[in-house]
């Protein structure tokens, strides 16, 4: 052992060291670019493709209507996913959905009503293959869908097939120990205390993932890959500073993991959701009332608790909260169509936040929430109208609150007064600068002492340490959590799944601008967190529990079981004997005709 | 569901301007990333990574040995070359060492400021100074104050830039912030301060003429008798010249032709030429914004107008302005903007633009001025043969001090391309004291370069 310390010690004061760092950092960069970029893909290689699941049989006009998603909307309006092109049909007349208890016709409000096999339902009604539903005139029978021809896709993704989940989470976990063992050598000293803070990150991810997979048998894994990446570049860029922070940061992430898992599991019955959505909002308002009465003032703003020695930020689990009240089912959306219920509860929310003058978080509930009335509503004219009201706000806020109004003429004034006004924008730029591409080594920082570096400035702190390169594929990965929500935004089990996913995504995107271009001086300062990277616990709580919205909104979570390898096997073996079968099946059809043809000739 | 779908596309809004941010980021980085490292309170800089900087003939004007920052071995080279190289605390914000100084560490947008043998080559900067003719600039102004600069106004190269009083970066006084001799002694006096231009003005003044009256500007003429009133109180005349064209008074440098011009011209137009020709302006050095000169006549009445005219009521004039103009007209209304290094980066050819100060025949009229100055009034004999020095001198009174004395001009010999502006605190007169020192400054240009 000690001439292993000993030969290392004598390489880290060769000059070969620094190039080795460098190397190291270059690779930490591209191995997490690899796992950001196949994550995406490999989670759309999953993606069921977009063929029919039943169809809606009219034998009048012998037409089909191929049901393509979990929940239709059928009526006259071109917008609805079943269009009936009949008088007597309401512009939004009925959902079709499909539950546990299979699918399911709702009446939403129409003028007509309808009906199934004749009778007029009242409000839902499960139903069959077989069965006939009434809309005004027009008569559909749901039936069994025939099989579409594959849509080919121009762009792959430069590879046709899904890396697998365990190889993705084996070269996170790569980036993550290269980073400790940057750590370990690169500060001029041996540091065996940064394998510690890895190998809870380790078991953390891995537990997750054998729960995930083994336990669950659930096929996808990529947005939890991601998501412990981040937590692990985080915890390892705190690590060089910070040991003491970095337990809580590891409590912190253990305790977001299991809100994940919670969540998710609580998001498997959309029925359950909706039942609860209200106890939801009731709890965050609860909580604001908490962080009012009992918080205490921290940087300007009153959002924090201290319950003992633990501290922590009511608003960012209210993100959560918010963006579960937010969210409703096609049914929901159609029959409820005002949104007054979360109108109000929005309002509520801001107002406790401007209370608490916690203006960053407001701004980010406020995004949320613009995303979440236009997805309900679709009306360009109330986001404008509440965009002017926003506004309007602001002003206000510049008015009656002066400090504010100071960082709005601070915004690209920061070289003027670099030690007083311009502090903490200068420094994150001069030691990003400072950091080139790859940076000049994990715990080689200029910004320890200056307020906030490791959660407002955190994006200077990788940039300086790791280089640029990593801090622009962190955005990166960011910025793709929006495709991910995209990619689901029509295969989700629900509306509710697909707005929570986009709500959540465009959340820690905006977010991610405010932290970035804020301390970069391109937007005034905010002061908010990078999400999973930044020091602090409950933001990395919040982080992982705003990803449970992107985890249920694949139908994969609930709906595809991972295989054994032996029912893989058999699997296989089946699909290639329909194969088989079909393609004789096919074959002798071909003959057939051939035959009749001939016969047909012969005659003539 | 199709229309929630439809509707998500808003989150591309969101997208475009996140990735709008981040490409504005890293093109800012890319542009000023080298401003940014580059801060005083840069934790990653010390002096041990900072590379060499020698002048034109490769003689080493500041390296670091181990982790000391040391600079030219003669004494005098390094007092004459503090405002320029710098000196080690960065107290000079104007010179190379603190303006360049992402040069010297090795600084680029891939490595940012690693100290790794990748990056430790290209640290050092060859300077167009030649240490030989600083010091004899520096000599030149004895034990008086003053700005040298002298530069070749066909490629930009600065040969000699001087600010005195200075200091000897190696050897710091311990009264440097408190002795009154070294007030101000971080402020580059050629390019961060401006002085009251005097007769050199006249330069000025003739050419707002010249626009005014382009056939008779010439044969223009004013008696002198000493002294004129113009209204209300006296302008006087270091001479009593009589009869004065435009050449006569302008190699004389009579103070009562240039009032009466200045008010047969009027204070609009002259403030108007005046600015045209750099006056209000903060003229770039590289990085560097200079002090503007300074000139208004918005309220000035006919007797000031006619001091403003010989170059004294409000008027100030920066050395690096005075060289500017000077290279302008030398080179036919247009001047090469100086500069310390050859070296070009990626963005120096771009936006190193020729900036005219005076039209083309308004220069090569100032020109025949300037050089008919020197044949008739200062003497050939001063410079070395051939050089054919065209020239101002300047006496700026002051009041209850000794004038600021200036000599500014150019040699119009193309083999020797050189402009100058000398200018001394606290001299006899613009002959005697910056004409003096100019003739030696001039000569060791020649025997040097």
């Amino acid at each position: 052992m000690d001439g292993i310390i000993q030969s290392i010690t004598e390489f880290m004061q060769t000059g070969v060291l620094p190039i080795a760092l460098i190397v190291v950092r270059l690779m930490v960069a591209v191995m997490a670019l690899y796992v950001v970029w196949r994550s995406y893909t490999s989670f759309k290689k999953g993606l069921r493709r977009r063929e029919p699941v039943v169809m809606l049989a009219n034998h009048a006009s012998k037409t089909k209507y191929a049901v393509l998603h979990w929940e239709n909307s059928i009526g006259r309006s071109k917008s609805c996913d079943i269009v009936l092109p009949d008088t007597t049909v309401s512009r939004d007349h009925a959902v079709l959905m499909r539950r546990e208890e299979g699918w399911i016709i709702c009446d939403t409000e129409s003028a007509g009503g309808v009906f199934v096999n004749g009778k007029k339902i009242s409000e839902q009604k499960v139903i069959g293959i077989g069965d006939e539903m009434r809309f005004g005139h027009t008569k559909l029978m749901l039936a069994k869908a025939d099989s579409a021809p594959e849509k080919k896709r121009i762009f792959r993704g430069f590879s046709s097939k899904a890396a697998s989940p365990f190889r993705l989470m084996f070269t996170a976990t790569m980036v993550i120990l290269l980073l400790a063992v940057q750590l370990f050598i690169g500060t001029g000293e041996i540091k065996f205390d940064a394998f510690i803070p890895f190998g809870i990150v380790f078991v953390l991810g891995w537990a997750l993932f054998a729960y995930s997979t083994l336990a669950l048998k659930r096929v996808s894994f990529e947005i939890e890959t991601v998501a412990y990446m981040l937590s692990g570049i985080g915890v390892m860029t705190l690590a060089g500073h910070d040991m003491d922070g970095v337990y809580t940061q590891l409590a912190a992430m253990l305790i977001g993991i299991v809100i994940f898992c919670v969540l998710t599991w609580f998001m498997a019955n959309i029925d359950r959701v909706e039942k609860y959505q209200i106890y939801i909002a009731g709890a965050a308002i609860a909580l604001f009332l908490i962080n009012v009465v009992f918080g205490t003032v921290m940087g300007g703003a009153k959002n924090w608790i201290y319950i003992g020695p633990v501290s922590f930020q009511p608003s960012e689990l209210i993100k959560i909260a918010f963006i579960a009240f937010g969210a409703g089912s096609l049914y929901k959306l159609q029959t409820k169509k005002n949104i007054t219920m979360f109108l109000i509860f929005a309002g509520v929310c801001l107002a406790f936040l401007f209370y608490m003058r916690d203006f960053g978080t407001a701004l980010i509930f406020f995004a949320a929430f613009l995303i979440i009335a236009f997805m309900r509503s679709g009306s360009v004219r109330t986001i404008a109208l509440v965009i002017a009201a926003a506004v309007a706000g602001v002003v206000l806020i510049l008015y009656f609150r002066p400090y504010v109004m100071e960082r709005f003429l601070n915004w690209g004034h920061i070289w003027e007064d670099i030690n007083d006004t311009g502090y903490q924008q200068t420094r994150m730029l001069t030691y990003m600068a400072s950091g080139g591409l790859l940076g000049v080594g994990v715990g080689n920082t200029g910004f320890v002492g200056i307020p906030a570096f490791d959660s407002d400035l955190v994006f200077g702190l990788i940039c300086e340490e790791n280089g640029l390169l990593l801090g622009l594929v962190i955005l990166f990965a960011i910025a793709l959590f929006i495709l991910y929500a995209r990619a689901d935004v029509t295969r989700s089990r629900s509306t509710f799944y697909s707005i929570a996913s986009c709500a959540a995504a465009g959340l820690l995107i905006f977010q991610t601008c405010l932290n970035v271009f804020g301390s970069a001086d391109i937007i005034p300062l905010t002061g908010v967190t990078l999400p999973f990277i930044s020091s602090g616990g409950s933001s990395v709580m919040a982080c992982w529990g705003i990803m449970s919205f992107l985890k249920a909104s694949d139908e994969r979570t609930y709906a595809a079981k991972r295989m054994s390898r032996k029912e893989e096997k058999a699997h296989m073996n089946e699909e290639k004997l329909r194969y088989e079968r079909e393609t004789a099946m096919r074959e002798r059809e071909r003959e057939r005709q051939k035959q009749r043809r001939r016969q047909a000739r012969a005659e003539r | 569901m199709r229309t929630v779908g439809k509707r998500s596309i808003v989150l591309y809004i969101l997208l475009c301007l996140f990735i709008a941010g981040a490409v504005w980021l890293v093109i800012s980085l890319l542009m000023n990333g080298g401003k940014w490292a580059m801060q005083p309170y840069n934790y990653h800089l010390g002096t041990s990574n900072l590379g060499e900087i020698t002048d034109r003939d490769g003689n080493i004007l500041a390296k670091t040995e181990g982790d000391v920052r040391v600079y030219s071995e003669n004494e005098t080279v390094r007092r004459s070359l503090l405002h320029t190289v710098g000196d080690t605390d960065g107290m000079i914000s104007t010179s190379v060492q603190a303006t360049m100084r992402a040069n010297l560490t090795g600084y680029n947008f891939i490595t940012g400021v690693n100290n790794t043998v990748l990056n430790s080559l290209g640290g050092n900067l060859k300077l167009t100074i030649s240490s030989a003719v600083n010091e004899a600039a520096y000599n030149a102004l004895g034990d008086r104050n003053g700005a040298v600069i002298v530069y070749d106004y066909t490629n930009g190269d600065v040969i000699s830039k001087v600010s005195k009083p200075a200091y000897d970066p190696m050897n710091i006084p311990e009264d440097l912030q408190t002795s009154e001799a070294y007030k101000g002694v971080f402020l580059d006096k050629v390019l961060s301060q401006r002085f009251v231009p005097g007769s050199i003005f006249k330069i000025v003044t003739e050419a707002a003429a010249m626009e005014l009256w382009p056939d008779t500007w010439q044969s223009k003429e004013y008696n002198c008798e000493g002294s004129v009133e113009i209204g209300g109180s006296r302008i006087t005349c270091l001479g009593t010249h009589g009869a004065q064209n435009a050449y006569q008074a302008f190699g004389n440098s009579c103070n009562v032709y240039y009032a009466l011009l200045a008010n047969e011209i009027g204070a609009e137009r002259l403030q108007k030429k005046a600015e045209e020709m750099g006056f209000g302006e903060s003229l770039s050095f590289g990085d560097i914004k200079c002090e503007p000169s300074f000139i208004d006549l918005s309220a000035a009445g006919a007797n000031q107008l006619g001091w403003a005219g010989v170059g004294q009521y409000t008027t100030l004039a920066n050395p690096y302005h005075m060289l500017a103009l000077m290279g302008a007209i030398a080179n036919g209304g247009t001047y090469v903007e100086p500069r310390l290094t050859d070296s070009l980066d990626l963005f120096g050819a771009l936006d190193s633009t020729d900036k005219r100060l005076t039209t083309a025949s308004e220069a090569s009229e100032l020109k025949a001025m300037l050089r008919n100055n020197v044949e008739e009034y200062y003497g050939d004999w001063l410079f070395p043969d051939g050089m054919q020095i065209c020239a101002k001198s300047g006496t700026a009174e002051l009041d209850g001090k000794k004038p600021t004395c200036w000599f500014v001009g150019f040699s119009a010999n193309p083999e020797t391309p050189y402009a100058f502006v000398i200018m001394v605190e606290e001299g006899e007169g613009g002959i005697d004291t910056a004409g003096n020192a100019a003739a030696a400054i001039i000569g060791a240009v020649n025997a040097n370069v």
